[in-house]
């Protein structure tokens, strides 16, 4: 025998020991054995009161939780289950928002990312390509501009404006023809081009013939 | 002897077998006979569930949906259990655990929301109040205050030791089972147990001591 136990089987048992007893007998599934529970009446009483006061809660409780959980609320939980089980056995739909309703799964989304996205790369690469070559230089027969003869100045010149002094730029030698500057320093050419330019000059309607009153 | 132990061998052999039943039927791709078959599991483990969760939660309509989410969540994850486990066990864990989620999920919400307080005769309809059969109205207000004083008690337990409690005293688990229930050691158990037990006795008595106190000092001073 311990000294604990000892000691115990000459004192009255108090609270502890009583939770003592109870919670070994409860764990361990068998009733309680102490010798001094077995020889004191007194402590037996109170040991009887402690475990009505345990069994009241019990009770209690389980009372409460049973009443919680009438029968019918019972059947209603195991339909509701059941209900469950079956929902989860079905696949999962997925409902698509009308304006865009399409199977979610369909290829033809897969199609459509990759146009956009060979159409956006394309776009990009051309950019990048305009930057480093300018396509106009590419395509133009003539690369260097002509000496500039000092024939005729007269297109060159801004139109005059009325009531005020005029500006020349300063860049533009007033002394160059506009055939000049257009067609280069060729002769031939600059006279062939000149006619044709002329007979439909000619034609052309001039904004001073609309003006005028009839 | 225990409740759990009441309930006997047969019954736990016999959930054993379902499960492992509803398991191959599930692997077989039978689903309408094993949702049929887990039926008989649902209808056996229900009552004691409800209990359970009711204990944990103290709000029926809560522990109802915990006892669904449990039953729906052990169905369809059926293949993980394993035979050498009582599905008893498997399953009280499943629901022990859904309890602590949503009281965790509950202190978290109660932190942003005040909640309203409670009708004094809690979530009854009124109809339960009317005289009828039942016990007196003077009963059914002590009852309910005592009811009351023991949550508010046991509220203030640990979790451990208010978990093993519950199992122990109100389900009538063996050390043993509660062990197996919550991961915990067999003498841990005990120790939370004996410490449930001399924590409740302390607050109750406390409690009662106040408020026989306080009714002495109503009485004296008028």
């Amino acid at each position: 025998m311990s000294l604990l136990s000892r000691n115990r089987a000459h004192r009255h048992l108090g609270d502890d020991e009583f939770a003592d007893l109870w919670s070994t007998a409860v764990a361990s599934g068998e009733p309680v054995a102490d010798p001094h529970l077995a020889a004191c009446a007194q402590c037996r009483a109170r040991y009887a009161a402690f475990t009505a006061w345990l069994d009241g809660i019990h009770d209690d409780a389980v009372g409460e939780a049973e009443g919680a959980f009438p029968p019918e609320r019972l059947a209603t939980q195991q339909a509701q289950i059941m209900r469950r089980l079956e929902a989860l056995e079905r696949p999962a739909r997925v409902i698509a928002f009308p304006r865009f309703a399409r199977p979610a799964t369909s290829t033809q989304g897969h199609a459509q990312r990759w146009v956009a996205a060979a159409a956006a790369a394309g776009l990009v690469i051309g950019l990048a390509a305009g930057q480093f070559f300018d396509v106009r230089y590419i395509f133009t027969p003539m690369r260097t501009s002509p000496p500039v003869p000092q024939q005729n100045a007269r297109l060159a010149t801004p139109p005059p404006s009325i009531g005020g002094p005029s500006v020349v730029p300063a860049s533009v030698s007033s002394s160059v023809s506009d055939e000049t500057l257009f067609f280069g320093g060729d002769q031939t050419r600059i006279s062939e081009r000149l006619s044709t330019l002329r007979s439909m000059d000619d034609i052309t309607p001039r904004a001073r013939d609309l003006d005028r009153p009839r | 002897m225990t409740g759990a132990q009441a309930a006997g061998l047969p019954t736990r052999e016999a959930d054993s077998a379902a499960a492992s039943a509803v398991k191959a039927l599930q692997a077989e791709g039978r689903l309408a006979e094993a949702r049929e078959r887990y039926a008989e599991l649902v209808a056996r483990h229900q009552r004691r569930a409800a209990r359970i969760a009711f204990h944990y939660l103290r709000d029926s309509a809560e522990a109802d949906e915990a006892v669904q989410d449990a039953l729906v969540k052990a169905y369809s994850h059926l293949a993980s259990f394993r035979e050498e486990l009582p599905f008893e066990v498997w399953f009280t864990r499943i629901l022990i655990n859904g309890c602590l989620d949503r009281i965790k999920a509950r202190t978290r919400r109660e932190r942003w929301f005040v909640s309203m307080p409670e009708s004094p005769h809690g979530q009854r309809d009124f109809t339960d109040r009317v005289a009828g059969s039942g016990p007196s109205p003077e009963d059914q207000v002590l009852g309910r205050e005592r009811r009351q004083k023991l949550a508010a008690a046991l509220a203030r337990l640990p979790e451990r030791q208010r978990s093993v409690f519950m199992l122990s005293h109100y389900e009538g688990c063996t050390s043993r089972e509660v062990s197996a229930l919550t991961g915990l050691n067999e003498s841990t158990v005990r120790v939370h147990l004996f410490r449930a037990i001399r924590r409740l006795r302390t607050l109750l008595t406390e409690d009662g001591a106040s408020s026989a106190a306080g009714g002495e000092k109503r009485r004296v001073t008028s």
